[in-house]
């Protein structure tokens, strides 16, 4: 990673945790708030979907499918600006199938950690558990507009911290001759 | 390329290049280890990370696609199982995003083949393994990238099967499902390949998963149009490109031994198989999901000795028992040495021709004991 990519992606990731810290802090409204960033989300998507379209994808067999998805992506996102209120129960559904896919995978890969013998699976599966928590507290508090705003929150932070983490990472591989 | 070819045909080239009937083994068993050491593996034993040659599955479904997980997944894929044919090939009207991808499609023949067999030479046997699978590699999954990427990686969908030749050659499309728990089906033509994913980085767009295990299968022939061809079809022979790396292998084996004083591209030795050419056409047009048994056999005629399967936990008690300065010294510890060796030339390779997906590289020359970067 150049020093240039490095500082964008630090900054990056202090906006996305300082997003994280403010619906936390704040839970209350945070129904809309949750929704401006899906809708800021999909459009971004449609874009840049459309600019990978002209970069790479238009010189490839059937690349004109790309061209339908970002337009598709796009047009969602400008509509999702449009909603005012969406049932929070659609939000916590989105946010706890994501939370679910992703702790499957973690255990999978626990398990197949600790069936090669490698010491790093407890870590694997303490985090599938802790990803598993958060779906189920999704379904079980749909009730509560707060969990939106916690959950999306702690999802936010997590990712910022981890690209904050790659910006410091050694990158060189020496090449003895 | 499966076990039947990394293991059991390697032997049998390494046997017919020259190679006693130990080293041979040893040199097929560091060919098929190639595609076992994975980070997991590894963190077992207690070895360094960087020295992983493969992924795992759930390995690849936790990798992290960002710029520096694809150079960590690019440093693996293209440096042992996707060597880049032409780092420095030309396309017009491409940008230069599409050509960093472009130019890490693997085929047979390339100068980082001559790169890798150098490398080989004068090292221990598990370095001639590891370029073995390089080497043969390079046949099997030519026209497709150790990238992930959509753009090079993705295939139009229909994929035709080529059965039978001359007169009796006929066509028959190919079916292809996403069920990984259940066998290709040769009978009927029905494979599995992975599914199609839109996101130009996804993991699904790494290597051949598009085209399922059909590079593979030693017996195949078929045609496909690959994304980046301009639709142009390519037919893809594989008993004959199987047969092509069998015979550089025994070449390239020939001069690590010091037989010839140089490795030359395009070349085959056909005569070490004069006498069991149409044996080993046999094994290679035989439609089975996978041929160790024969090469297996074969391999036994030819020395005489018998050849025992694939154990992944031959060396690894050897190599945790070992104090940490003799490490090195042990079977795990030179093809350790051997792959880390083999990744840092290919990546200060990529490095040098100015693609980044390879990530940064830094020459470090060695004379005698010093190191002077």
């Amino acid at each position: 990673m150049t020093k240039f990519q490095r500082i964008k992606s630090f900054f990056a990731a202090l906006i996305i945790f300082l997003l994280g810290i403010d619906l936390i802090g704040f839970p209350n409204g945070s129904s809309s708030r949750v929704l401006s960033l899906l809708a800021l989300a999909l459009t971004f998507s449609g874009l840049n979907t459309l600019a990978y379209f002209f970069n790479m994808a238009r010189f490839m067999v059937n690349g004109r499918l790309i061209l339908f998805k970002g337009l598709v992506l796009l047009d969602l996102g400008l509509f999702s600006v449009s909603i005012l209120s969406v049932p929070n129960i659609y939000i916590l559904l989105y946010l706890a199938t994501i939370h679910a896919f992703a702790g499957l995978v973690e255990i999978l890969r626990a398990m197949e950690s600790r069936r090669v013998g490698a010491g790093s699976w407890k870590l694997k599966f303490f985090h599938g558990l802790v990803d598993m928590i958060i779906a189920l507290s999704c379904i079980v508090f749909f009730k509560k507009e707060n969990t939106i705003g916690i959950v999306y929150g702690f999802g936010l932070i997590y990712s910022a911290i981890c690209r904050m983490i790659s910006c410091f990472r050694k990158t060189t591989l020496t090449y003895i001759q | 390329m499966q076990e039947d070819f990394h293991y059991y045909a390697t032997y049998c080239a390494a046997f017919l290049a020259g190679y006693s009937h130990e080293e041979s083994l040893d040199i097929a068993y560091s060919a098929q280890f190639v595609d076992l050491c994975s980070r997991s593996f590894l963190s077992k034993i207690h070895g360094p990370s960087d020295a992983a040659t493969t992924q795992l599955s759930l390995e690849l479904m936790d990798a992290r696609t960002d710029i520096l997980g694809l150079q960590d997944i690019t440093r693996i894929w293209a440096s042992f199982h996707f060597l880049p044919k032409d780092l420095y090939a030309e396309k017009k009207g491409r940008t230069r995003r599409y050509m960093y991808k472009y130019r890490l499609i693997c085929g047979p023949n390339g100068s980082l083949v001559k790169d890798t067999v150098t490398l080989a030479k004068d090292k221990p046997v598990q370095s001639v393994g590891i370029a073995m699978h390089v080497l043969a590699d390079t046949w099997a999954h030519s026209n497709f990238a150790g990238t992930p990427s959509l753009v090079i990686n993705n295939t139009d969908y229909d994929f035709t099967e080529i059965l039978g030749t001359g007169e009796n050659k006929s066509e028959r499309a190919i079916k292809f499902r996403h069920s990984t728990s259940v066998p290709d089906d040769l009978e009927n033509g029905i494979f599995t390949n992975s599914i199609t994913q839109t996101n130009e980085n996804s993991i699904m767009n790494l290597g051949h998963g598009r085209a399922g295990h059909l590079p593979d299968y030693c017996f195949m022939r078929y045609k496909y149009v690959p994304a980046w061809g301009d639709y142009t079809v390519i037919t893809k022979d594989n008993p004959s490109d199987y047969r092509k790396a069998f015979c550089q292998m025994i070449y390239a084996m020939k001069f690590i031994r010091g037989e010839s004083e140089k490795f030359e591209l395009e070349t085959y030795d056909y005569d070490a198989i004069e006498n069991c050419s149409s044996r080993i056409q046999e094994i290679l047009e035989k439609r089975q999901l996978i041929a160790s048994d024969d090469w297996k056999i074969f391999g036994e005629e030819l020395s005489g000795e018998s050849i025992a399967d694939f154990e992944l936990e031959k060396y690894t008690k050897e190599y945790i028992d070992a104090s940490k300065d003799s490490k090195k010294d042990t079977f795990l510890g030179k093809f350790i040495d051997g792959a880390i060796a083999q990744k840092s030339m290919v990546t200060n390779r990529i490095y040098k021709s100015k693609n980044v997906l390879a990530g940064f590289s830094k020459e470090i020359f060695r004379i005698g004991d010093a190191e002077i970067g």
